[in-house]
């Protein structure tokens, strides 16, 4: 009932969907989980007015900014109210304040992040907060302490500003493909091996990582080093981080702009967004499971839509590798689903007819769509599949190779019922014998 | 002459409401001793394995025998699920889905659960009728209301078949003294009525227990030795031939049973005595055309021959597979060491361990003495039906030491003998027609003293057996209250005022789970509890009593005793929601899960040998401790830390009391528990409910998670940021 409920809720929207439609491509871009965007930054460290190019393209994709400085106060900042966020979205500019680690602690951000707010960290050299970092190093991002620049004697200059001609994204989904000319100054990050940290730009092969006041050991030398990272958690919220404040700023905006734009736009849920619109899976013959549970060797179908924020609305994501997993501990099958339908806002995907496996059990339909760079998909559903039932079996006579046995059975019987009825009429009376048999 | 014809009619009627009158009291008896659970606790079904077959029960009767008949369970042995209608006995649920059936047909529309709490009560009084008609054939009706009066009150009998002991074997034994009866009966006259019935009578048996097969090898038994002893005769050969024929057709049609009788070892008896019968049968009729010497030649002959060919089939269809080799519950009854080297699982149940000598006494009190002279007795006469008797005896004997269940099977062969003994000895004794015969004819030339004396003795015996069936009563009756009535799901305590009271921890967990869970929440639980999350919480199990899948219980006694990391991933992967313990350290309550838990290692050790080995689990010295000198393996273990998680804040928050095992448990060795969270505790402690954290969503292993809350929660923060130690990024 429930899978069919939300098919029906799915094609309800649909059909609102494309009614709102023209409404809709006429509102400008925005991000899909929320507009709200809270931006913190340190009043010493920071001049707003050099990021102008970067907010107002925040503000085109109809980010509502609220800006809070921070000085010398130690006021709290709430990202809260009782249970409900205040923002959707968080930027944090380089902080050197010292009341920053208790204004906001590292539960705080956590919280937020895992509540489903959406961050954006920009560090540098000079404003690397405690909680900005340990917050970080919880998610497996590890940038290189304060003082520590990336540095680079082929790609960079004597102030530790490194020129990328041709810096490629690591993931096109956060930043489209191609050739970027980018320009760089600040630090450099270690990432664990997690699979939800997606790199996105890598430290040339020849830099290296230093402190720039004393000599110490290097954090990273060459690719190890990562200079922007995004971060996906299991629950679709999304963070970037970057590891230089000018990689902003008006001044390489014309370097520079696009690349950030992009990030920011998938960090802020603008952009490689999915949602499933629903699924669905019945016999071949259209009846459903309730109609009639599967049992083994049943014929299947298993549905599913996609949809993909394009911006402003959602339309359809279409992909070859979407995959669909019967299992019961492990996968029975593994299906490449094909794409079927194609609606306004969904593209919908099949596995066609495909028969159960000639085991009972209980079944997981599970589609798991997880890309780096792409809204994680898990839709999940527990069936009973049952064995043949004591009258679904060919009868005797259906088998051929049972004929011989049939043949057997029913000429004894025939031959001694013969035998019966022959005895009982033909015997003729006799007279026993009396006396020792001596033979 | 009229007087006289009139007298016998009226010493006949007086004798027929006697006996009426004997069996409607001796029923009342039956049933009412029974009926101690439910006055002392409640209308309430008991144990393990009567909350499953409650539970088909109601499954039957909502949904109707098609249904039943080819039932998918899903909601038991996740993921494999469970053909509950092809791998149960119906007999039990299809007789009280019958007489809830019958009873609304005429307007008394009882609850289902009220049918199956008072079903063995009710059987109870069928058995007494069965025993007494049985004890009729072996001796005569005196013997056979002694009988009757045992096993209606007979503890080893009563222990299985109190009210709400919705058991097999309320019903199976029953059934098996039907059946035995018939065979008798079908035995001495050759009626091939009677052996009809025996059959029919087999196959409802076969259709309740699993124990069938105790009949399907006693019978032929019964029937090789008399063909041994020269005692073949055609009556044997109709009774037989008729009973084995329908009776093994009959078996067959019940699913679970298939074709387990031409296929398994346990059943080949039957058919080689069948094979026997028919040989014998041919012998009899060419002795009866030739010779005598002629004959022996021919038989000993065949009969090297045959035998030879036969047992050289029997293991060459066994060698290459044809036939089913002899399950493991039957080697452990011959070598009881057998089952604790090789299946774990089987020795791991209590009513499988040896039976200690008390025991006996217990359950039969002077019966059981009186058993061994009952069967000399029988053997003074030796008729045919007596061979039964001993054959029995003799077997079920042996079978009763070996396990403690089988003392089930012996008591009423005990009653039996017992009954035909002191029958016997009341023949002699109570014969006082002596003193009141007026006839001088009949009295022997006895002095004044010699007649006094034997009053005397008559009198003292009589006396003496009257006194020991008294105190048989009151034993039976006191260890039907104390012993057999507890339901073991609500278990008895006493205040510390010395007031009854009730610890009902076990309901009080099983319904927060069944108000407080999704309705598809998998729990994990040791098998023990699996019919009873099933029945009273309803909720998903991984594993229950029924244990036919020897894996799946290894793969849940792993994850008990492995570090909860590797528990977690074990459990996660089969979509576990919760995880239930038992654990009786706070209040003393023996039959916990730490006390089962070697179990739990040696079965898992039987398939994962690499990675569980029990002696992880001792002392360096051997002990089975759990204090500060428990292995770190031991306290690493997830059912340690379940068992004991916040133990010790009960206490003085570093060191708890385990009053069961009278141990010191430290919080050192608890630790944290960072993969679980405690979701619910039972008044006394004795269930502990957890849950299995979910992921992190940050993508961090929950003990680092744990770890940096705990870190955090306690103001420690990194000031110096050190460079990571990471692997590679790949």
């Amino acid at each position: 009932m429930r899978v069919v409920g939300v098919f029906r809720n799915v094609v309800r929207t649909l059909f609102m969907a494309i009614a709102v439609m023209p409404i809709l491509t006429l509102v400008e871009a925005k991000p899909a989980f929320g507009s709200r965007t809270l931006v913190i930054y340190d009043q010493r460290l920071t001049e707003l007015d050099s990021y102008s190019t970067f907010f107002n393209s925040l503000k085109e994709r109809s980010h509502e900014l609220t800006y809070r400085a921070l000085g010398n106060d130690s006021t709290p900042i709430s990202l809260f109210r009782g249970e409900d966020r205040l923002y959707d979205n968080l930027i944090v500019y380089p902080v050197r304040s010292r009341h920053f680690n208790k204004q906001l602690s590292v539960e705080n951000l956590l919280d937020f992040f895992s509540s489903g707010g959406q961050v954006l960290t920009v560090t540098s050299p000079e404003g690397l907060s405690d909680n900005i970092r340990s917050f970080l190093n919880q998610l497996g991002i590890y940038p290189s302490p304060r003082n520590y620049y990336v540095n680079d004697y082929y790609h960079g200059d004597e102030n530790n500003t490194l020129y990328l001609t041709k810096g490629k994204s690591l993931n096109d989904y956060v930043v489209s493909p191609g050739d970027y000319n980018l320009v760089y100054k600040g630090a450099a990050a270690l990432l664990d091996n997690r699979q939800l940290i997606i790199p996105v730009l890598q430290a040339p092969k020849t830099s290296f990582t230093l402190d720039s006041k004393q000599s110490n050991e290097e954090w990273t030398i060459g690719s190890e080093g990562y200079l922007a990272a995004a971060f996906q958690s299991l629950h679709n919220t999304r963070l970037a981080w970057v590891g230089s404040e000018v990689f902003l700023s008006d001044e390489f905006s014309a370097s520079n702009g696009r690349f950030a734009e992009e990030l920011t736009k998938w960090t802020f849920g603008e952009k490689a967004v999915l949602k499933s619109v629903g699924f669905t899976h019945h016999h071949a013959s259209g009846a459903s499971y309730l109609e009639s549970p599967y049992k083994v060797k049943d014929s299947i179908v298993y549905e599913i839509g996609f949809s993909e924020w394009n911006g402003s609305s959602w339309g359809p994501f279409t992909s070859d590798d979407v995959q669909f997993e019967l299992r019961m501990i492990d996968p029975y099958y593994r299906i490449t689903l094909l794409p079927s339908e194609t609606s306004s806002d969904a593209q919908y995907y099949t596995t066609g007819n495909f028969s159960l496996p000639d085991h009972h059990g209980i079944f997981t339909f599970l589609v798991d769509y997880k890309r780096a760079g792409l809204s994680f998909i898990t839709e999940k559903d527990v069936r009973a599949i049952r064995h043949l039932a004591n009258d679904e079996y060919p009868r005797s006579w259906d088998i051929t190779n049972s004929w011989v046995y049939l043949t057997s059975i029913y000429s004894v019987i025939t031959v001694w019922v013969l035998f019966v009825v022959l005895y009982l009429s033909l015997r003729k009376p006799k007279t026993v014998e009396t006396g020792k048999k001596n033979n | 002459m009229a007087t006289s014809c009139t007298q016998k009619h009226l010493i006949r009627w007086i004798q027929l409401l006697l006996k009426c009158t004997i069996f409607l009291s001796l029923t009342a008896a039956a049933v009412s001793s029974r009926l101690f659970s439910v006055i002392r606790f409640e209308s309430i079904i008991h144990e393990f394995d009567p909350w499953f077959n409650f539970r088909a029960t109601k499954y039957l009767v909502n949904n109707g025998f098609y249904k039943f008949l080819n039932w998918f369970d899903d909601r038991t042995w996740y993921p494999l699920g469970r053909v509950t209608g092809g791998t149960l006995y119906p007999g039990l649920m299809a007789t009280s889905a019958a007489v809830w059936h019958g009873l609304r047909k005429i307007g008394l529309p009882i609850d289902i659960r009220n049918v199956c709490v008072l079903f063995a009560p009710a059987f109870s009084g069928v058995t007494a009728w069965a025993t007494y008609h049985l004890t009729s054939e072996i001796k005569d009706s005196g013997a056979g209301l002694l009988a009757a009066a045992f096993i209606a009150i007979a503890p080893g009998y009563i222990s299985r078949s109190v009210a709400g002991s919705y058991d097999n074997e309320a019903i199976a034994i029953t059934l098996l003294m039907v059946t035995f009866m018939f065979w008798i009966k079908a035995m001495k006259t050759g009626s091939i009525m009677h052996s009809t019935f025996a059959a029919l009578f087999y196959f409802y048996m076969v259709s309740a227990w699993g124990g069938y097969v105790f009949i399907t090898n006693l019978i032929p038994l019964h029937v090789f030795i008399l063909i041994l002893m020269g005692r073949y005769s055609t009556r044997l050969y109709s009774a037989y031939s008729t009973w084995y024929a329908i009776g093994t057709l009959a078996s067959m049609q019940i699913p679970f049973v298939g074709f387990l009788p031409i296929r398994s070892n346990d059943h080949m008896a039957a058919l080689g005595v069948f094979g026997l019968m028919q040989v014998v049968a041919l012998g009899s009729y060419v002795k009866s055309q030739v010779s005598w010497q002629k004959f022996q030649t021919v038989m000993v002959v065949s009969l090297v021959f045959l035998l030879a060919l036969g047992i050289s089939a029997l293991f060459a269809l066994t060698y290459f597979g044809f036939i089913a080799p002899w399950t493991g519950r039957f080697y452990s009854l011959w070598d009881t060491n057998y089952a604790k080297i090789h299946i774990p699982i089987i020795a791991s149940v209590s009513e499988h361990q040896p039976t200690a000598w008390p025991a006996f006494f217990f359950d039969t009190q002077f019966l059981i003495w009186l058993f061994p002279a009952g069967v000399f007795l029988l053997f003074l006469d030796l008729k045919d039906e007596h061979v039964f008797v001993i054959a029995y005896s003799v077997l079920c004997s042996y079978f009763a030491g070996v396990m403690v269940r089988l003392m089930l099977t012996l008591t009423p062969i005990i009653c039996v003998c017992a009954a035909v003994a002191i029958s016997k000895l009341f023949d002699v004794y109570a014969d006082f027609s002596y003193f009141f015969s007026s006839s001088s004819a009949e009295k022997p030339n006895l002095s004044k003293r010699d007649r006094i004396m034997t009053l005397v003795t008559k009198l003292t015996v009589c006396g003496s057996f009257l006194a020991y069936l008294v105190l048989f009563v009151h034993h039976c009756t006191w260890v039907t209250s104390n012993a057999y009535s507890s339901p073991s799901v609500v278990l008895p305590s006493r205040n510390p005022d010395g007031s009854p009271a009730l610890i009902d921890d076990f309901r009080e967990a099983y319904y927060w789970l069944r108000m407080n869970t999704a309705e598809d929440a998998k729990v994990a639980s040791w098998w023990d509890y699996g019919y009873q999350i099933g029945g009273m919480a309803d909720r998903t199990t991984l594993v229950d009593n029924n244990t036919w899948n020897n894996t799946h219980i290894a793969i849940v006694g792993k994850a008990m005793s492995s570090p909860q990391e590797k528990a977690y991933d074990i459990l996660k992967a089969h979509d576990v929601d919760y995880v239930l313990v038992i654990f009786g350290g706070l209040i003393g309550f023996s039959g916990d899960d730490i006390n089962k838990f070697l179990w739990m290692v040696r079965i898992s050790e039987g398939i994962w040998p690499d990675e569980i080995k029990e002696r992880d689990y001792f002392t360096p010295s051997g002990e089975y401790r759990m204090d500060a000198q428990a292995s770190q393996t031991m306290k690493d273990s997830l059912l340690y830390k379940l068992s004991y998680h916040r133990f010790p804040t009960l206490f003085n928050g570093v060191e708890g009391i385990d009053r069961l095992r009278g141990q010191n448990i430290r919080q050192v060795d608890i630790g944290n528990l960072d993969y679980f969270e405690e979701v619910f505790t039972s008044e006394n402690w004795i269930v502990r409910l957890y849950k299995l954290k979910e992921l992190d969503a940050m993508g961090r292993d929950l003990h680092t998670k744990g770890e940096f809350d705990r870190g955090s929660s306690r103001g420690i923060k990194k000031r110096v940021a050190k460079k990571p130690l990471l692997d590679v990024r790949v």
